[in-house]
């Protein structure tokens, strides 16, 4: 069990997409690019308030090839896909809490790019997102989401 | 104008500007050409009526303002643009004076609605916030990106699980329309009739099948309605300013009579005056596909059974518009003011229509040819744009749905009967608003739709679309199977115009998903794409 947003914690995400797109056919070919931005939102400890924290993903042929921490933009890298997002809404889809379509389909996590090829690919899409939701065992030093400002505003609601 | 252009794009409306700044910042020799003696189509603003009062002859509404790429990626604001999103988009005032008014603030429109039906109000917020939530990611999906299929569409939709993600969309829309919608959704009469007649003011009629699919959506913008300060034309001049700035040309009083073609190849065009221009890498037309394939490209450079489908199945909207723009010495008081007193600021407003029943009735009375008993909606720029009008006074813009060809008389009928049905719609508006006495109107002019036909040819029928607005006629079908890509039989040649997906309106769709494809096929950088 690795803990989240850590090398270990990426490799074993990628380890779990590849595992699960291992058996499935007529994946896409060629390589993309998709960037991952958390930003912090006064409830999650492990992206401060006001700061962000960036992750690159490299689809290969429908595998992930890595997956890392980046800083900011590299103009040398042409990105395919971002995905961008509180810290509370990508904290919780690594718990399993949240549902990675629904953040995108009500717009708690935007999604840009070329949005036909993600359409097309649905099913490979779906398995990736689920891989990364409930593939791993993510353990968390600095407490489990839901956080208390989660729980506090449930409450309220 | 030289005798050569990497580009030649016919039309210099939005889409064709568009499409030209784009090519022109990315370093070709652009030449937009337009029969009119000024560009932007559509966007047209004219002193109609008198001195100092400026109409907007067609494109009044600009509802996709920051939601278009465009907007942004060629600066329109930068080149002196401005918009205003008034506070009170619009309302619907009934017959016993009741009123239902639109805000920005979401908060104020359900309280609106609750004055009607506390459970209508309910469910607006609901569906606006889930709405809201993925209008981005849908018009990111099927507005600016060349079209999928509904087949596509409605697998990804089932793939992803949306059905049980979203309360309000779902694969059954395809089939449905924004009534059945409506019906299944909302309780109150006159709830369902502003919401429908939102819609039809969008071109998205409330019977027809299908349209309820794009409902959703339609409500995710509601509040998005954005009006160009100084007029329309602003915008078009915008678009020329960034063409002309990165190198791009574009002629007014140029009247292509011809799309010359050697070897299958679009090589170039023909003016009326004999002028011929060669396109080194494309021509692009944005005009009509009859002008484009009937009347510009020789019988023989054009597939037999493509021309025989576009004299057949090339569909136009059933409805047109028929306006009057209004010159005042003061903006309307209306009675219903007594009931909410925001319908005084409300920049549209429905005169008139409170079920869904009514609708019905004038759709299909229009269709039949007949005129309705006047509904008009009435559109109030002054409230909101101070240069519009003179000090103290207000431009008014009266619009009614409308048939092209009267029953009995034709299209040409219009020309006997547009002054007497403009009496008639200012009648309908006084009604409603009593203070707009005959010395409060300086001046009246009726646009009826013939002329629509007359001034922009493209417009067939006085179809300000370009095309009807149905699932037939959407996505990869607009305007037939064979032209829903962006590309045509003829080699280099493309349709870029309302013809094409996404349809007309001021939303850049058309040329913004053609570039994508010419881009592809030139291998030019697509610098546009922000990720």
């Amino acid at each position: 069990m690795a803990d989240i947003y850590t090398p270990e914690w990426y490799e074993e995400v990628r380890d779990a997409m590849n595992a699960r797109v291992a058996t499935m056919k007529n994946l896409p070919a060629g390589a993309l690019q998709i960037k991952i931005e958390i930003y912090g939102d006064g409830a999650s400890p492990y992206v401060a308030e006001g700061s962000e924290r960036h992750f690159l993903v490299s689809i290969e042929d429908g595998h992930c090839a890595w997956y890392r921490e980046v800083e900011g933009d590299d103009p040398a890298v042409k990105l395919d896909y971002r995905f961008r997002g509180p810290a509370t809404a990508f904290d919780g889809i690594a718990a399993g809490l949240q549902d990675p379509i629904d953040a995108a389909l009500h717009g708690t996590v935007k999604v840009r790019g070329d949005m036909r090829f993600l359409m097309r690919q649905a099913e490979h899409v779906k398995v990736l997102l689920e891989a990364y939701a409930n593939g791993v065992q993510t353990s968390w030093p600095l407490g489990r989401p839901p956080y208390a400002a989660d729980r506090e505003e449930a409450v309220r609601a | 104008m030289r005798d050569s252009y990497d580009a030649v794009i016919i039309g210099a409306g939005h889409n064709g500007l568009t499409l030209g700044a784009y090519l022109a910042r990315s370093g070709l020799e652009v030449l937009v050409l337009e029969r009119r003696h000024e560009e932007g189509g559509g966007l047209c603003t004219e002193e109609l009526t008198l001195s100092g009062f400026l109409h907007n002859v067609h494109a009044n509404y600009h509802t996709f303002v920051d939601l278009a790429p465009p907007v942004n990626d060629l600066d329109v604001r930068g080149h002196g643009v401005e918009y205003v999103r008034p506070e009170v988009q619009m309302a619907s005032i009934y017959d016993d004076g009741t009123a239902l008014t639109i805000h920005t603030d979401l908060d104020k429109t359900c309280a609106s609605i609750a004055r009607f039906s506390e459970q209508d109000a309910e469910t607006f917020r609901r569906l606006y916030v889930e709405a809201h939530g993925y209008v981005d990611l849908l018009l990111g999906t099927l507005m600016y990106q060349p079209p999928m299929s509904v087949k596509e569409l409605t697998r990804a939709l089932a793939t992803f699980g949306v059905e049980d993600r979203s309360e309000f969309l779902s694969v059954k829309l395809r089939r449905e329309t924004i009534n059945q919608f409506l019906d299944q959704h909302f309780t109150h009469p006159k709830v369902k009739a502003h919401l429908a007649f939102h819609g039809a003011v969008c071109a998205y009629t409330n019977d027809v099948p299908g349209l309820a699919i794009g409902f959703p959506l339609l409500v995710g913008k509601i509040d998005n309605w954005h009006l160009c300060i100084g007029g329309s034309h602003r915008l078009a001049h915008a678009l020329w300013r960034d063409l002309a700035q990165h190198g791009g040309v574009m002629i007014s009083d140029a009247d292509v009579q011809a799309i010359l073609v050697d070897g299958g190849r679009a090589v170039g065009v023909r003016l009326a005056d004999g002028t011929e221009v060669a396109a080194r890498k494309l021509v692009a037309s944005t005009v009509s596909v009859e002008q484009t394939f009937l009347e510009f490209l020789e019988p023989t450079a054009v597939p037999e059974e493509l021309r025989g489908r576009i004299k057949t199945d090339v569909k136009h909207k059933d409805w047109t518009l028929f306006s009057v723009h209004l010159a005042m010495t003061a903006l309307p008081e209306y009675s219903a003011a007594d009931f909410d007193p925001d319908v005084n600021r409300a920049w549209v407003v429905n005169l008139g229509y409170g079920s869904l029943e009514e609708l019905n009735a004038d759709f299909a009375a229009v269709r039949a040819g007949r005129l309705p008993d006047p509904k008009p909606n009435a559109a109030v720029n002054s409230l909101y744009d101070p240069t519009d009008a003179p000090p103290g006074c207000a431009t008014g813009l009266l619009r009614q749905f409308a048939p092209f060809a009267i029953a009995g008389g034709g299209e040409g009928e219009w020309e006997s009967v547009g002054r007497w049905y403009g009496h008639r719609c200012i009648e309908a508006w006084r009604t409603f608003a009593p203070n707009l006495t005959d010395d409060v109107i300086l001046d009246w002019v009726p646009y009826t739709p013939l002329e629509i036909a007359q001034k922009l040819p493209n417009m067939v029928r006085g179809d300000w679309m370009m095309g009807e607005v149905s699932l037939a006629n959407m996505l990869d079908q607009r305007p037939l199977p064979e032209l829903g890509q962006y590309r045509t039989p003829v080699e280099a040649l493309y349709m870029a115009g309302s013809t094409q997906h996404p349809h007309g309106f001021i939303t850049f769709g058309p040329a913004y998903n053609a570039l994508q494809v010419i881009a592809d096929d030139l291998g030019i950088d697509a610098w546009w794409r922000h990720v």
